[in-house]
């Protein structure tokens, strides 16, 4: 038992579907996986919760699983008690639970504030040991630089992000590593400064693969509403992507009744999609990226681009299997758990946190352009460059 | 532009002529492009017309006419047959079920009027029959005998062996299997029709090709998890199956945690009436399908190859309603079937499928017991080409 790795997990809130649940859960239950159901080899040893209300289910698995402990601070569940780091791992899941936004709409989780309460820990102790965030590093553009700052001068291992980029894909394909990309698209669906951010995560992990790796962002601009259909006239993203990545949803909304699959007019997605968002940017090296939300249109998340010299057209969707409606389990979390774990195990990130860092700041800046009327919004902190690996990260087995 | 002739039992919303035909008028989502098929449906037979079906509405909006009888369909009301295709859908609609609980769908009957309309006039077209081909192994045998002795392509069946998989897996060609679990869900029949055919697309590709299914049986409730017990169906492919299910029931439900589900031992609380059917093959293989319902939702195998210590397992994706974009995945094959001429898949798989259920709810209806099948002597190969969809 003590050759298995301890993890302390921090959280904002534990209850049903809250990210926190899936994640913890698997480390706690298991998952299925690969022809099994897979127990991660090691011990989620503390918990911390941030907020307790009715809904909560942090004490249901505390009495059932009393090898973990909850404790009232970060720091005590870093140090299990005591006075020094005792752990080998750590989950910091800010997502959920009742926190202020605002005034641009962003909500305020306390990632950011969560991290540098470890980090003190990690400072005190001497020793640090490999962290994974969910979702973007924070809400804040200067917070989440300097997270990242701080996990590369104190050298341990840190990944954040999405299930998208690991989840099923429908077909199962990845972006051929070195290939040339001349434009990519997202349509999904979701909010600001929520589900926008899952989106530009599926776009990140798929060009990131591009040639000469990714360069950076120089400009994005939002567009919503009128001026997104305007955009649309105007083709300052390829049409044909944009239906190429509608053809992949399993999930359009009929725009006629009686039929269960057509294929909307422009006219019919008007009607159906009342608020259109796009964030539109370029990168460093030239390339065009898009990120669109089609609330009521689809609930998936698909991806098209331009690649080769050829200008072929790549799609596919990556799947989320949705509870409530579709399944019972958000079992896209299995991939994600278990790429935490080949972390845990081994103390490496098994793909770059860069990826992350760049589209929390493309978060950022969408949800800036979005409240500074859809300005053109120059980017130069986002020169954020790095290289994809080599292997498919995605769930394949 | 090939002409499609639509014979079916009932247009209305979501039944399978909907969704089956609606596609070759207005497109469907093909390898990452709204695809529209360079055919066209030119004549309909509808065999039920209740309030709110939709064939007139069609008819009218999309230029074709409907034939009040099957035969005149395919000649388009003219002398001699009018089409190159016939699209024939006999599920949904108001039809009486015998002693076996087998809804008496008029699929064989559709088949042979269209039969008798390629004899008379001298000409055979492709016939897409969806779902089994028959409730009646004999009459099934009956329609690709058709088939062989007038040389018209057939492609049948459920979409549960095209549509996508997760993961996207397929049993090596040709290769050695040692045993076969699908789990599957729904009433019988004819949810258990779609389970076996997605145990068949997989187990027919293992060493030898097809064989033929030499006896069958079927049982329920406790007994299911005795043979279990038993070792007459293997418990890791079981556990290797819902490996890949995204719908445990009960405490998932409940709190939304993940659950192992034979570990804990809920499975056996969750199942009100669990069904096993085994299916033994002429070349000694055994397969087993699982009909759980109510521990999960969803369609899924494992099988065990020889010499490979982890068991292949996959879920076929019925993808969501009301788009369920699996049935696209069958389109692009009728399509193929209509192009060419030449089915891509046998349709002997379908046969094999529909009198081993029809053998498995006699052995239900007699007893459960074990049922001999020497008339499912059907051998076949399959392509070695994965027919699911990939791209």
């Amino acid at each position: 038992m003590d050759n298995r790795p301890k993890i302390a997990a921090i959280t904002t809130i534990y209850h049903k579907y809250a990210h926190t649940q899936h994640i913890v859960d698997r480390f706690l239950e298991g998952y299925g996986w690969n022809s099994r159901h897979h127990y991660p080899p090691m011990d989620l040893v503390s918990l911390y919760v941030e907020q307790v209300k009715d809904n909560d289910i942090s004490k249901d698995r505390l009495e059932r699983f009393p090898t973990m402990k909850g404790y009232p601070t970060i720091a005590e569940a870093l140090t299990l008690g005591g006075e020094e780091l005792a752990v080998d791992g750590v989950l910091l899941i800010g997502e959920h639970g009742e926190y202020p936004s605002n005034d641009k709409g962003q909500r305020l989780y306390p990632r950011y504030e969560h991290f540098m309460e470890m980090v003190e820990v990690f400072e005190n102790s001497g020793r640090s040991v490999p962290v994974f965030l969910d979702k973007h590093l924070s809400w804040n553009w200067d917070w989440a630089q300097e997270m990242y700052d701080i996990s590369q001068s104190m050298g341990f291992a840190f990944m954040a992000g999405s299930s998208l980029p690991v989840t099923w894909r429908t077909p199962s394909i990845d972006m051929p590593l070195g290939t040339s990309v001349s434009e990519g698209v997202c349509v999904g669906y979701g909010g600001v400064d929520s589900y926008d951010f899952h989106a530009l995560e599926t776009l990140q992990c798929m060009v990131e693969r591009r040639e000469g790796g990714e360069s950076g962002v120089k400009w994005l601009q939002a567009y919503r509403g009128e001026s997104f259909w305007n955009a649309y006239h105007e083709k300052l993203w390829s049409q044909e992507l944009f239906e190429s990545a509608l053809s992949r949803s399993h999930t359009l909304t009929p725009s006629r009744p009686g039929f269960n699959n057509p294929y909307p007019t422009l006219d019919e997605m008007k009607e159906i999609v009342k608020d259109p968002i796009a964030y539109q940017y370029e990168h460093n090296d030239g390339l065009k990226s898009t990120m669109i939300l089609m609330n009521g249109l689809v609930q998936d998340f698909n991806f098209a681009a331009y690649i080769g010299s050829n200008q072929d057209i790549l799609s596919t969707q990556m799947y989320l299997p949705m509870p409530p409606a579709r399944t019972t389990l958000a079992n896209f979390f299995s991939p994600l758990v278990n790429n935490i774990e080949k972390m845990f195990l081994s103390g490496e990130a098994t793909y770059p946190v860069e990826r992350t860092l760049l589209t929390t700041g493309l978060v950022a800046a969408g949800v800036d352009s979005l409240f500074d009327d859809e300005a053109k919004i120059d980017t130069p902190h986002l020169d954020v460059s790095y290289q994809a690996t080599e292997d498919s990260t995605f769930w394949r087995t | 532009m090939k002409r499609i002739a639509v014979i079916t039992t009932i247009y209305r919303y979501l039944s399978h002529a909907q969704h089956f035909a609606d596609r070759f008028l207005v497109g469907y989502p093909r390898e990452g492009k709204w695809h529209r098929p360079d055919m066209k449906v030119v004549s309909l037979y509808v065999d039920q017309k209740p309030e709110g079906e939709q064939s007139e509405d069609r008819a009218r909006e999309f230029g074709f006419t409907v034939y009040p009888t099957i035969a005149e369909a395919l000649r388009c009301g003219g002398d001699k047959i009018a089409v190159d295709a016939v699209l024939s859908i006999g599920e949904h609609g108001d039809y009486p079920q015998n002693e076996l609980s087998q809804v008496l769908y008029p699929r064989h009957e559709f088949f042979k009027e269209c039969v008798k309309v390629f004899e008379e006039d001298g000409r055979a077209v492709p016939i897409f029959n969806d779902k089994h081909l028959s409730y009646n192994f004999e009459k099934a045998k009956e329609m690709v005998d058709d088939g062989h002795r007038l040389g018209f392509g057939i492609l049948s069946g459920s979409s549960l062996p095209v549509t996508w998989r997760l993961p996207d897996v397929d049993i090596p060609y040709d290769h050695e299997l040692e045993g076969a679990v699908m789990v599957g869900v729904g009433g019988s029949d004819p949810m258990d029709y779609h389970a076996l055919e997605a145990m068949q697309c997989m187990v027919e590709r293992r060493k030898g090709g097809e064989t033929g299914v030499a006896a069958v049986q079927l049982i329920d409730g406790d007994e299911v998890w005795k043979a279990g017990e038993d070792g007459r169906w293997s418990l890791e492919l079981l556990e290797a199956a819902l490996s890949r299910s995204d719908t445990p029931c009960g405490l998932t439900d409940e709190d939304g945690r993940t659950q192992n589900l034979i570990g804990t031992g809920e499975l056996y609380k969750l199942v009100d009436n669990p069904a096993a059917y085994f299916i033994e093959y002429n070349d000694g293989f055994k397969a087993t399908l699982l009909m759980l319902n109510g521990a999960v939702r969803d369609y899924c195998f494992a099988a065990k190859l020889k010499d490979e210590p982890v068991p292949v397992s996959t879920q076929f994706f019925l993808t969501p309603t009301p788009n369920v974009t699996y049935s696209a995945c069958l389109i692009a094959k009728i399509e193929e079937l209509y192009e060419t001429g030449v089915a891509p898949y046998p349709a002997e798989r379908t046969l094999l499928v529909s009198g081993t259920l029809e053998s498995c709810l006699k052995s239900r209806h007699q007893g459960h017991v074990r049922l001999e099948t020497p008339h499912l002597n059907v051998e076949y190969r399959a392509p070695k080409e994965s027919q699911h969809a990939r791209r």
